[in-house]
């Protein structure tokens, strides 16, 4: 089975479509930038992938919501859908929902709802939806959130879903990374430097169809997405559990690894998430060398819309044969020989099939296949 | 395909027995002390919704008789987990916000990380009884608790796991019950499904689901789908028929992502007092809700 996605949309520090995004990986563009939101007295670390949009100088509530309500208009926009989407299901992922609202309720006063916890509220006001729903599931979520999607077209309860991911950056969550890691200056994934992750903002969505529309273009096929949980570790990945995943993904889509001639990795720049991604992907595709990148060093780790993030990067890779390189990526670790990991400039090559990897805490692991026009 | 409900639990301040449901809210109950039921090991650092959930996973798993002494007794790969949860992980929000406004984040506890992530349950559920199959956590406001056992009831449709975990959980603490103006029930209900045809210990079968933009709609397509229910389980005393009796949850203080599992738990309490008339749970559709979600549970059969 294969679903045709109809249209896409997305934001991000580095770029407000998913076209500006893809440039913008592409040219080497970097949305790192000095802490916007939060009190930089308060903090080591100083930086963050944060999207320049607010009015004022402090924080202000409703950010995730506002990103998810464009990435969500793009991309009905995109797929010829009506404004009005009270028929249609929209499945939102997310890390950290809207907990900065929260955060700021209880620290400062701003008033807030309960109800506005998930973006239901925000989405029914906005396009009439009323079938909405809020997945917490961490760093896959938007991937997730997509599996669903699939089964909703492959059970027959619906025909058109749109599956989108979104989030800020949480003072708690940004907090914590601040108290138990020392803060890297910029993101390296899968190199020998790399310090650890940095947080971003962003949202991303695709409109997904049981039947293409005669006429409309198709931005892609989902081939498939398989979902797991390590059940190991709080935070730490597990092996068994990502190599189950990957795995999976390729037995639902029908494809061999040798098929597939790009992952986009999850890649935060963590120690452990690049080694453990790197060895399970090494020994997938032992007898296959598909490109590999990334995208976290110039967007950040935007968390619960990391994953639908990456697809779209897959998507435009399909659609201009170029695959934006690892940014940072000097010194590749010693487990990643062998591999094809992209570095220093796009690489001109033609995709027609692409795996996206995405894994939270939790042990959460989601992974996509897409292919381009059949 | 049918879904089954094979294994229930409840764990509310007082009352264990889902038949209790039944009956007004128990309003003196002693707080529920997970250490006592589960023990102490490994509940250190864990938010209170999670030793909630684990205490209930614990026993929504023995009831469906999926826990043997060493642990799951079906493949773990097969077996997936779905948390309704809206207030969870409030507490471990707000106080890091608290700490880093009066001490910078060194006051901070490394320990709190994972609770900072709101799958923080779900994941510390499946990491104890070895649940390898999707792990989902949903939170989405006031349907949450039904829409979980949607997406629990299509994860069983596509094939993804055989047997589906659902839990409904939420935390009183003062951040929770600022944030939704008064008590909340700290604590909630599991629910153990399988597709009938394999469900060897049946307690209910869900019937068709429904979400509509109002309660009445919602109502409407209840009451369409199952003309003759014998209760309907709802905060909304309005749309239920003279016929039917009411299930009244909202003595418990605010169930929020717990109270769509809760009314299944009353729905097999319901078919546990000996009652064969299917049940209407009815969740969300007052002003300024998103929308309402419905679903009916029918009791066994005789022959089943």
């Amino acid at each position: 089975m294969s679903y045709p996605i109809t249209g896409v949309g997305a934001v991000a520090s580095i770029g407000n479509t998913p076209d500006e995004i893809f440039t913008g990986l592409c040219a080497g563009r970097s949305g790192l930038g000095p802490l916007r939101g939060f009190d930089r007295e308060k903090f080591t670390a100083q930086q963050l992938f944060e999207i320049d949009d607010r009015a004022g100088t402090g924080d202000e509530p409703g950010r995730a919501t506002r990103f998810l309500i464009e990435a969500v208009r793009q991309a009905a926009e995109d797929a010829g859908l009506p404004e009005d989407l009270s028929g249609v299901p929209v499945l939102i992922g997310t890390g950290l929902r809207e907990l900065r609202s929260l955060e700021l309720w209880w620290r400062d006063g701003i008033p807030f709802d309960a109800s506005e916890l998930d973006f239901g509220p925000a989405l029914r006001r906005r396009f009439g939806a009323v079938d909405t729903h809020t997945f917490a599931n961490a760093c896959s979520a938007s991937l997730y959130a997509l599996a669903l999607g699939w089964d909703l077209l492959e059970q027959g309860d619906a025909d058109t879903v749109i599956v989108a991911g979104c989030d800020t950056v949480t003072e708690s969550m940004f907090g914590q990374a601040d108290r138990v890691q020392p803060p890297p200056p910029e993101v390296r994934p899968f190199d020998r430097g790399r310090q650890g992750t940095i947080l971003g903002e962003g949202a991303a969505a695709v409109v997904l169809r049981r039947d293409a529309d005669p006429g409309r273009p198709v931005r892609g096929w989902l081939r498939s997405v398989a979902i797991n949980c390590d059940a190991r570790h709080p935070t730490a990945p597990d092996r068994e559990g990502i190599t189950a995943s990957v795995r999976q993904a390729h037995r639902i889509a029908g494809a061999d690894p040798r098929d597939i001639d790009l992952v986009v990795l999850h890649g935060t720049g963590t120690p452990i998430n690049d080694l453990m991604e790197t060895e399970v992907t090494a020994s997938v595709f032992a007898a296959a060398t598909p490109a590999l990148t990334g995208i976290k060093s110039q967007t950040g780790h935007t968390s619960g819309s990391a994953g639908l993030m990456s697809l779209l990067v897959a998507l435009s890779c399909i659609g201009t044969g170029r695959i934006p390189p690892v940014g940072g990526l000097v010194d590749p670790l010693p487990e990643a020989d062998g591999l094809r990991l992209v570095r220093d400039a796009p690489l001109s090559q033609p995709v027609h099939l692409a795996q996206v990897n995405g894994f939270g805490f939790g042990g959460v692991n989601a992974v996509a296949i897409v292919a381009g026009a059949a | 395909m049918n879904t089954a409900i094979t294994g229930v639990s409840l764990l509310l301040p007082g009352l264990t027995d889902p038949r209790g449901l039944l009956r007004p809210a128990v309003t003196d109950g002693e707080p529920v002390d997970p250490a006592a039921l589960i023990g102490k090991k490994g509940l250190r650092y864990k938010d209170r919704a999670t030793q909630l959930g684990l205490c209930m996973a614990k026993a929504a798993l023995t009831d469906a008789g999926l826990l043997g002494p060493s642990g799951i007794t079906i493949p773990g790969e097969r077996v997936g987990v779905v948390v309704s949860t809206n207030l969870g992980n409030v507490d471990t929000v707000c106080r890091a916000v608290e700490t880093i406004a009066k001490e910078g984040t060194a006051g901070l506890s490394p320990m709190d990380t994972p609770n900072a992530s709101s799958n923080i349950t779900a994941s510390e559920i499946a990491i104890r009884f070895d649940l390898r199959g999707p792990n989902l956590t949903v939170c989405n406001g006031a349907t949450s608790g039904l829409d979980a056992v949607r997406w629990a009831a299509l994860t069983l449709r596509s094939g993804r796991a055989d047997r589906m975990l659902v839990i409904g959980v939420e935390p009183e603490n003062p951040m929770t019950r600022a944030l939704v103006g008064g008590p909340v029930v700290d604590g909630g209900a599991a629910l153990v499904l399988s597709r009938s045809a394999e469900a060897d210990r049946c307690r209910a079968v869900l019937g068709p689901a429904v979400r509509a933009a109002t309660l009445a709609d919602g109502a409407g397509r209840l009451a369409d789908a199952v003309p003759h229910a014998g209760a309907w389980v709802t905060d909304h005393s309005d749309v239920v028929p003279e016929f039917a009796a009411r299930v009244d949850l909202s003595g418990w203080g605010e169930c929020s992502g717990a109270l769509g599992v809760m009314q299944c738990a009353a729905a097999v309490g319901w078919a546990d007092s000996g009652r064969t008339d299917p049940v209407c749970a009815l969740t969300g559709g007052h002003p300024g809700a998103v929308a309402s979600a419905g679903l009916v549970l029918r009791p066994p059969g005789p022959s089943s």
